[in-house]
């Protein structure tokens, strides 16, 4: 059909307020992988330690001693057992960020997506906000957010009795450490997306930065020092700070807590300096 | 960050660049160009690695200017390009596709980067796929389009939030000749029929014949100069080569006596003319001389030869180019 038949029209607005840049973004970054089965069959399998956790806790109330048979931190819910249930997490946020993170970036990159961006009335804030809140969002799903059903549920299942704690002093430790401890693995993800071009070889960075937790032990045989190498292992060994429980031996959680900081901090500077609206020239 | 309500167009949908000079490091890419433009049609020509597509970008407001001045439509791009970015439509040169997603969706989703309603952009980007050709192609990946369509897919994600210029980067590139005539047809809509400013910046000077009326031609980050393009130029002014038997010294001295400069060139002479009644003053003058001119033949000098000599010289003689180019005074606007 030629040009003139086909009309153009001039944009009507409606009156309705703009989005905003960052919740466009991000909103679009969250909903994409609900698309697929798999990732939702594996965000319910990443839901199961926190139902078996419920369903412990249910009849350990139900049941008294019965429970000691089951014994560990299942039946725990004091803070420290929520920390041990986070640390049980950790196998689920590396699959689970590594699937919705390593490409959130890379392929914008690969793409020449970024200048497409920069070219609407957006900054590069809006732009990592927006894709850290992607990452930052799944993280909670199989971190925070167990947590508080976990809380809300053993607050419901004792009838009250666990008193404040269980209703607000855990739940907001929690978010104060999934918090800190989730912008910091989006940070530091969202560099490692921005450094290439191939959201495989970003994958294949992000597991090896979780796999520093085997290394950091076998290193921490001639150095104990260098259980600091242990990615993953500082976060949950800030995690002390607020939770409390054991943490690694031979670090003090605050020591742990400036690493993540750093972390933060290395992952910003790299964002800032790979994500910039220039045309990638291939 | 908050949310964005909708402004006004901009009154002033003037573009000015003063002293603008920009370096890559230390390789000057842009220095010291100055220009002004009204929303009109502007073709930026210039060869490979004249600067085009920097100015371009410094136009959106993507580069750090350490010295001269971009204002777009009012706004200070140093100071307030986010703003001044609601008004404009980008199309990169290259990639320019946000993989993952089918035609639509792209297109709805910068619209509402652009800052415009979720359902406002949703609607829209159904309008200007259909308007750009890609109505029965809207809901495939993107990724799967072919690279005619993807062209057609990047005007439509630039025309999304109803901007007040287009900036084009070589929008026919890798098209074949009936998808580049059709994507010419649609800028040509745009930009003559619908009001768009329009910059096009291309290699391609049919392009620009086609489309703009006004160019801007850069050279090594320099500006030679801006003006009208003059439709008739290349018919206006012609070159004759003269050929016949005679003394043709005597008559050269017959064409300058009526105003023709000839250069001579073996036994040939080439002069170049106005083509309405230069013929006629060639005759009278072969006439006047006792030259028996046995050939004249007509070599119309276009566009294509002239943006060629403009950009191999230099200085006073580039301007000379220019003037039968543009076919203007120099320092029209």
């Amino acid at each position: 059909m030629p040009v003139y038949e086909r009309g153009y029209r001039s944009w009507e607005h409606s009156g309705g307020a703009g989005t905003p840049a960052w919740w466009a973004i991000a909103r679009r970054g969250i909903t994409d992988p609900l698309k697929s089965r798999r990732f939702l069959l594996l965000l319910v399998v990443a839901w199961v330690p926190a139902i078996v956790k419920g369903g412990i806790l249910y009849f350990t109330f139900k049941m008294g001693e019965l429970s000691k048979l089951i014994g560990g931190n299942w039946t725990d819910i004091s803070s420290p057992g929520f920390r041990s249930f986070l640390e049980w997490q950790t196998p689920f946020v590396l699959i689970i960020l590594a699937i919705v993170g390593s490409g959130l970036i890379t392929k914008d990159k690969a793409e020449n997506g970024l200048a497409l961006y920069f070219s609407r009335p957006l900054g590069v804030r809006d732009y990592v906000m927006g894709k850290g809140a992607i990452t930052l969002f799944y993280y909670f799903c199989v971190t925070l957010f167990p947590v508080l059903g976990l809380c809300v549920f053993g607050y419901l299942v004792t009838n009250g009795a666990t008193g404040m704690d269980m209703l607000l002093l855990i739940p907001l430790k929690s978010l104060v450490y999934c918090t800190i401890s989730g912008v910091c693995y989006s940070l530091v993800l969202l560099a490692l997306s921005s450094v290439g071009t191939r959201t495989v070889f970003v994958a294949l960075w992000w597991v090896l930065l979780f796999a520093t937790d085997g290394l950091a032990e076998i290193m921490a045989m001639f150095a104990p020092s260098l259980k600091i190498l242990d990615f993953p292992g500082q976060h949950l060994n800030m995690g002390v700070l607020f939770l409390g429980g054991d943490g690694i031996k031979g670090v003090a959680p605050v020591v742990s807590l400036l690493i993540v900081v750093l972390w933060m901090a290395a992952g910003a500077l790299v964002l800032r300096r790979r994500v910039r609206p220039v045309e990638v020239v291939s | 960050m908050a949310s964005r309500p909708f402004e006004v167009k901009p009154s002033d949908c003037s573009i000015q660049v003063k002293g603008l000079t920009f370096a890559y490091g230390s390789d000057p890419v842009l220095k010291d160009v100055t220009f002004r433009l009204d929303q009109c049609s502007v073709g930026l020509l210039g060869p490979n690695g004249s600067g085009k597509t920097t100015l371009l970008r410094a136009l959106l407001g993507h580069l750090h200017i350490p010295a001269g001045m971009v204002s777009t439509m009012g706004f200070d791009m140093a100071r307030d390009a986010y703003p001044a970015r609601r008004f404009i439509g980008w199309m990169p040169e290259r990639g320019g596709i946000l993989p993952g997603m089918s035609g639509v969706a792209m297109v709805a989703y910068l619209g509402e980067l652009g800052g415009m309603p979720r359902t406002d952009a949703l609607q829209r980007a159904h309008e200007v796929l259909n308007y750009v050709g890609l109505a029965d192609e809207r809901y495939r990946e993107a990724d799967t389009y072919s690279q005619g369509m993807r062209q057609r897919l990047k005007l439509a994600q630039a025309l999304v939030h109803d901007p007040a210029w287009l900036f084009l980067d070589e929008p026919t590139a890798g098209l074949d000749p009936r998808g580049r005539l059709s994507m010419l047809d649609l800028v040509k809509d745009l930009a003559r029929d619908k009001g768009f400013g329009v910059i096009l910046s291309t290699h391609l000077l049919a392009d620009v014949k086609a489309v703009c009326e006004e160019i801007v031609v850069l050279r090594q980050g320099k500006l030679l100069d801006h003006g009208r393009v003059d439709t008739d130029a290349e018919t206006r002014t012609a070159q004759f080569v003269l050929e016949g038997f005679g003394d043709v010294e005597s008559f050269a001295v017959a064409l300058r006596a009526r105003g023709i400069e000839p250069t001579i060139e073996e036994r040939q002479l080439v002069a170049t003319t106005d083509v309405d009644s230069g013929p006629r003053l060639i005759l009278e003058a072969a006439s006047a001389s006792g030259y028996a001119l046995r050939r004249m033949q007509r070599h119309t000098e276009t566009l294509e030869d002239l943006f060629f000599q403009l950009v191999d010289e230099s200085g006073d003689e580039a301007a000379g180019v220019l003037g039968a180019l543009t076919g203007h005074d120099r320092g029209g606007h």
